[in-house]
């Protein structure tokens, strides 16, 4: 009886959940999975082509560009923004003046919308008066062509990514500051050194966290590049440097209404996506020992 | 090796003071318990000593070397937690030789004194097992063997035993008892524990409020407490206390009539103070008539609580007793036995005639 009424509060709590999973995520995933094997544009009827969407990506020098421009990216910005969030979070963790309004402000970036994000950007990379270079130029730095180079394209898109590591921070902090007190009394006492404490205690610790924060951000990051891409490089400078897969999807479906060749290039995408998290997470399993508490 | 001295020490947190000038002395070698209720600020002497927290006035010394803004790393003490503080991801060995490792003490030097510190604290088939893969009193060994592994100036040791079961606390008291005799190093040990306090103890400091009660030998607290709150803190079931006055030369409490030494007692509000095991079953006439209101039997000793005029109070008898609820006993107790306090200030009066 309560059991019943339970599971039927439960399915109606649910239900909108539910919904929104099926008709957002779900049927699209469907309809994607379909599509890859037809041309479609929106206007004429799809037409069946089996597997020859996939086997034009193969050939297809600006896939492979963008392909390999995510791949680069995912290399750089995962690691990158992962030991960001925890030195932030071990920054942060302690009670002190102000602390609240450093976790705000490293919080804050991550609820600027997308576009805001990107043309606030866009005006920091800006070669001539843009805050960036100026500074750089004051030190007696490079002053890179943010927008027109290649190489420096790519690190800015990189650079931008390095600022929305707000909820990473939260998810380490809030790990940091739950390893117990006591722990960090007995290294104190032992004379043990902020270094050795780090690699013997902390990182150790917080082991289990970074590594679902790892998973986390290597799935995200190829959708991460989609916005400044589109907004503040545009996929150049040429070739086609910042050209990413989500940026080439989109192009091709909603610039070019290659709606079957874009779903084409979505599952490769999801595809890798899946590969890359499953190889970490069995690498993890080997030595997850040294680790689990 | 060395002694501790706490001189004028005041900790304060905000508005709360947590001790308010301590001068304490723990003698080279000893161990001496911090006996107190909790937050009569005996873990803080541990944690001034330790260095984990500074000190708002006042001095810490260990040996002739005054420590009191020293680092922690610096002041060569070991700590016990309550709750072990073992790092969740090491060995047992690991553990034990964290410090060794972090101070570094060489691999093979460290390995010697990590079995050496094992066997002294009986966990040398622990060591390697995670603490997950441990009792309470197995961890309770590792942390044990983890301060044991240095040879620190000052051991400090915060209710080590409060997490174990009562069986497993007794072996392990008289074990630790027997491995201070063994290492001979200064060691302070917290605890609310009573019996601990006094059978651990090469000495006994008692601390309330933040102030130090008494400091001595196990025997002198429990025979000649300082004030009422020693008096009633040390010994279980409590002391009993009943308000006192002097009339017409006699010191009448409740049904019990004492003569005084008059000098020491006028003019003051008293109270008069009888342990439990203080009060006898009288036989015939003598003594003071009072009725069983609980029996409480624990096989080697009975309890009653009985009530006598207004006062409540409670006796230890034989086991061989056999009183019943609703029995009328008669109960003396021994002037030698008997203690008169100062009811504003609870200190100790030396008031009767013996």
């Amino acid at each position: 009886m309560m059991r019943d009424r339970e599971s039927r509060h439960l399915a109606l709590m649910l239900a909108p959940y539910i919904f929104g999973i099926a008709t957002l995520i779900a049927a699209p995933a469907v309809v994607t999975f379909a599509l890859a094997l037809y041309e479609y544009d929106l206007i004429r009827s799809p037409r069946f082509l089996g597997l020859d969407n996939f086997r034009e990506l193969v050939d297809d020098e600006v896939f492979r560009t963008s392909l390999r421009n995510s791949l680069m990216f995912m290399a750089f910005a995962v690691p990158m923004r992962l030991a960001g969030a925890l030195a932030l979070a071990l920054l942060f963790h302690r009670r002190y003046r102000g602390v609240g309004a450093y976790r705000t402000s490293a919080y804050l970036p991550s609820v600027v919308p997308d576009v805001a994000y990107a043309l606030l950007w866009l005006w920091i990379f800006n070669p001539l008066y843009g805050p960036l270079n100026l500074v750089l130029q004051e030190l007696g730095g490079p002053r890179p062509q943010w927008l027109t180079d290649p190489l420096h394209a790519q690190w800015a898109i990189i650079i931008m990514s390095l600022f929305l590591i707000g909820e990473g921070f939260l998810v380490a902090l809030a790990t940091r500051r739950s390893l117990p007190r006591e722990l960090y009394e007995i290294a104190e006492l032992e004379s043990a050194r902020p270094l050795y404490v780090f690699g013997r205690v902390t990182l150790p610790l917080m082991a289990p966290t970074l590594l679902l924060l790892l998973f986390r951000d290597t799935i995200f990051s190829f959708q991460a590049t989609f916005v400044p891409a589109l907004i503040v490089t545009e996929g150049g400078p040429p070739p086609y440097a910042t050209t990413y897969l989500p940026l080439f999807v989109y192009q091709n479906a909603f610039e070019y209404l290659r709606y079957g060749y874009a779903a084409a290039a979505t599952l490769v995408m999801f595809a890798l996506t899946a590969a890359i998290v499953y190889v970490q997470w069995r690498i993890v399993r080997r030595w997850r020992h040294a680790f689990v508490v | 090796m060395a002694g501790l001295t706490f001189a004028g020490v005041h900790k304060t947190y905000g508005e709360i003071a947590a001790l308010r000038g301590l001068d304490l002395e723990v003698r080279d070698g000893e161990l001496l318990t911090l006996l107190g209720p909790s937050g009569s600020g005996k873990s803080t002497v541990l944690r001034l000593t330790a260095g984990l927290e500074d000190v708002s006035a006042g001095t810490v010394h260990i040996g002739s070397r005054d420590v009191t803004n020293v680092a922690p790393a610096k002041r060569n003490v070991s700590m016990v937690f309550q709750h072990y503080a073992l790092f969740p991801h090491l060995s047992s060995r690991e553990n034990i030789g964290f410090g060794l490792r972090a101070r570094g003490v060489p691999r093979a030097e460290a390995a010697r004194l990590v079995e050496e510190a094992a066997a002294l604290a009986g966990c040398a088939t622990l060591l390697d097992r995670k603490p997950y893969e441990l009792s309470g009193g197995e961890r309770q060994r590792v942390a044990l063997a983890r301060a044991l592994a240095r040879r620190p100036d000052v051991y400090l040791l915060d209710e080590p035993l409060s997490n174990l079961d009562a069986q497993l606390r007794v072996e392990t008291r008289a074990e630790l008892k027997r491995l201070h005799q063994r290492v001979g190093t200064t060691m302070v040990y917290v605890t609310h524990d009573q019996l601990e306090a006094l059978t651990l103890g090469s000495r006994v400091a008692v601390l309330d409020e933040g102030l130090l009660q008494q400091v001595g030998a196990a025997e002198e607290i429990y025979a000649a407490p300082a004030n009422r709150f020693v008096a009633r803190f040390v010994g279980s079931p409590a002391m009993n206390v009943l308000p006192a006055a002097l009339d017409d030369g006699l010191l009448r409490c409740g049904p019990f009539d004492f003569e005084p030494r008059a000098a020491e007692l006028a003019d003051r509000r008293l109270e008069v103070g009888v342990r439990p095991e203080h009060l006898q079953l009288a036989t015939g006439d003598t003594g003071v008539p009072a009725r069983v209101e609980v029996v409480e039997s624990a096989g080697n000793e009975t309890l009653i609580h009985v009530s006598a005029e207004d006062a409540t109070l409670v006796a230890r008898v034989a086991p061989d007793a056999r009183l019943e609820v609703g029995d009328t006993v008669r109960l003396t107790a021994s002037p030698r036995h008997v203690y008169v306090f100062d009811a504003e200030t609870g200190a100790t009066l030396q008031g009767l005639e013996r």
